[in-house]
């Protein structure tokens, strides 16, 4: 019995390696696409994840791609890097800096296009609002190079425009590129002025989503135009708020929605400033790429993903709960 | 909503006016605000140099010329620069297409074995990279140190377009793809011939994506090249606009110094027209399907 029942077995095993060998056999093309693809993924982004664990390590850079792996344990049970960054003197400069840019972005860039959406959906005249709208973008297909550009004719001492306009006012001029009590709110507000227009086409795009029986229904009922916009525009683009929010959260260290923490930090930031402008992927670059301090740099982007990766988590799941709409 | 507003003309309520001039309001002032910056820049840049540094311009040039022009063209590593950067933005947009548009091909297809494993490793780098110091070592080794392929080879893939690709490939009928394959086209002529015109709204997205992002990189120029006739446009930039105003007399040669005009208030934002241009010139597109994209992107 039991002999016959294992032949069966080893029978209908070969049959099912056949059967999935011819299935592969007949999709070789797609199975060719998907691993090439597959395989690149496991060089560029797979590989470098397991260099991570030079953050554990006393690696140099002299010891090759190699020595990532064999590099010796680093001290306190390999934790020494984490260790000196948190006891680095720059640490709560970084993290002030970091978080306190993060959340100043997240309060003033995030509700700002919801605003200009909802200003834009009001506008009557159709080729105007079409218009703004068009133009409201640019900025976001620029270069924060091209941005830094700009801000450099707008701010600078000796020709800028707006310390023209002081003198000519006479009054003093503005240190607004090398003062750090600047250095926020120019960052905070480029910020805004480059993705603005950009996150409203969302929401613009939920707005004209909305059933306009809705609206009928409530003129109908005698609602007013702003009653209209607080009690069917928002509820309605409600999901997509959330949406964008956990967007907006999941990439808050590396400066919100437009992602932009590190280019400030680095055309924006200079000696003068840096006690502001200094930021975590910011540091990562120094302390890595300017100081060669390898292992003391991927420390840092570790902390810096791991953060990452658990805003996300949490904001996903906080959202899901309280709302329904979640990104997975 | 325009039609019935206009048949109640009549009726408008005191609200209503204050949220017309409120709005009014705010859409001039984005108007303004976004783009009188470019609108300085071009006026300055076609602006005699040493006339715009006695100050006083603002909306219109008061002296004209091209010379700021001439003379950004004239600084030996701009059109170098803007070579490298109209090369590595046209192949790396295409070869980022095609490749990732397979992949996403390929796992858009339910039957297709190891699917699951595919996606997965797909969605997981959205989330988590190796972060930048094990990326530079493993350019490193693989010889990208200032090569310029170090700006085509790691841009290959994006997960983030393979995402939408891959939805915007199950919306194509089954039907279609199977018929060509009874008419003896394999996989790599149905991707080709049909899977990608058919979905040419989505590609077109991706292609300028893509481009755009190329065009405006500077990070991997500024990191893995020390090769100064390698450098991208927007990269060289950054020292441009640093020049100070002495430096920038010495900046372009085989020019008489007697006779220079410019300055580099007006050279800075000449470079940045020049650098800007093509997006410009591709912005009509980019709008066009630019709305369709970020909706399916941020929204799966």
């Amino acid at each position: 019995m039991s002999v016959i029942n294992k032949a069966k077995e080893k029978s209908n095993y070969k049959a099912r390696i056949k059967r999935s060998l011819r299935r592969f056999y007949a999709q070789r093309w797609l199975q060719l696409f998907a691993i090439l693809g597959f395989v690149y993924i496991l060089i560029f982004n797979y590989l470098p994840m397991l260099g991570i664990q030079i953050a554990f390590k006393s690696y140099k850079p002299s010891m090759g791609f190699k020595g990532m792996f064999t590099a010796p344990l680093a001290r306190n049970y390999g934790f020494y890097h984490f260790i000196s960054f948190f006891k680095d003197p720059n640490f709560s400069i970084v993290m002030r800096n970091t978080v306190g840019l993060s959340l100043m972005k997240l309060f003033f860039s995030f509700p700002v296009p919801i605003l200009f959406a909802l200003a834009l959906n009001e506008m009557r005249h159709i080729k105007i609002k079409r218009i703004v709208q068009t133009v409201s973008y640019l900025p976001h297909f620029i270069s924060w190079v091209i941005v830094y550009g700009i801000l450099f004719s707008f701010l600078n001492t000796s020709n800028g425009v707006i310390n023209s306009l002081l003198q000519s006012l006479g009054k003093e001029k503005m240190e607004f590129l090398t003062g750090k009590e600047y250095y926020y709110t120019i960052a905070v507000i480029s910020d805004i002025w480059k993705e603005m227009g950009w996150w409203s086409i969302i929401f613009l795009a939920a707005i004209s989503g909305i059933d306009q029986t809705q609206y009928e229904a409530a003129k109908v009922d005698g609602a007013s135009r702003f009653r209209c916009i607080w009690s069917i525009t928002l509820p309605n683009i409600k999901s997509t708020i959330m949406i964008v929010l956990i967007l907006a959260i999941g990439s808050l260290i590396r400066g919100g929605m437009g992602g932009s923490n590190f280019d400030q930090s680095y055309l924006l930031g200079n000696s003068l400033n840096y006690e502001r402008s200094v930021t975590l992927p910011y540091y990562v670059y120094e302390m890595g790429l300017a100081q060669q301090r390898f292992s003391y740099a991927t420390a840092i982007g570790l902390f810096q993903s791991v953060i990452s990766l658990l805003l996300v988590l949490i904001s996903n799941y906080v959202s899901d709960k309280l709302t329904g709409s979640s990104l997975f | 909503m325009l039609a019935t507003y206009k048949n109640k003309r009549i009726k408008r309520s005191t609200e209503d006016y204050i949220i017309d001039f409120v709005v009014a309001i705010i859409v001039c002032f984005v108007f303004f605000v976004t783009v009188y910056p470019f609108w300085y820049c071009i006026v300055l840049s076609f602006n005699e140099g040493t006339d715009a540094l006695r100050g006083g311009i603002y909306f219109w040039p008061r002296k004209f010329t091209l010379e700021n022009y001439n003379a950004v063209i004239g600084i030996d590593y701009i059109p170098t620069a803007f070579m490298v950067s109209v090369a590595r933005t046209l192949l790396g947009t295409v070869l980022c297409v095609v490749f990732t548009g397979l992949f996403a091909f390929a796992i858009s297809h339910k039957k297709l074995m190891g699917r699951k494993i595919y996606i997965t490793a797909m969605i997981i780098i959205m989330y988590f990279s190796g972060g930048l110091i094990p990326q530079y070592m493993l350019y490193k080794t693989m010889g990208l140190m200032n090569s310029f392929w170090v700006y085509i080879i790691p841009n290959l893939f994006s997960a983030f377009n393979a995402v939408i690709m891959m939805n915007a490939f199950r919306e194509i009928p089954d039907s279609l793809e199977e018929a060509a394959i009874i008419d003896g086209a394999n996989d790599m002529r149905v991707f080709f011939q049909i899977v990608f015109p058919i979905s040419m709204p989505t590609m077109a997205t991706m292609a300028l994506y893509s481009g755009v992002w190329h065009w405006n990189t500077w990070t991997d120029s500024a990191f893995f090249i020390s090769n100064k006739s390698l450098k991208t446009l927007s990269n060289v930039m950054i020292n441009l606009i640093n020049q100070s105003e002495s430096a920038a007399q010495t900046m372009v040669g085989n020019i008489n110094q007697s006779q220079v005009t410019y300055t580099a208030m007006t050279l800075r934002p000449a470079a940045m027209i020049i650098c800007v241009i093509p997006i410009a010139i591709v912005y009509p597109f980019l709008q066009k399907h630019f709305v369709k994209g970020v909706m399916l992107g941020s929204i799966k």
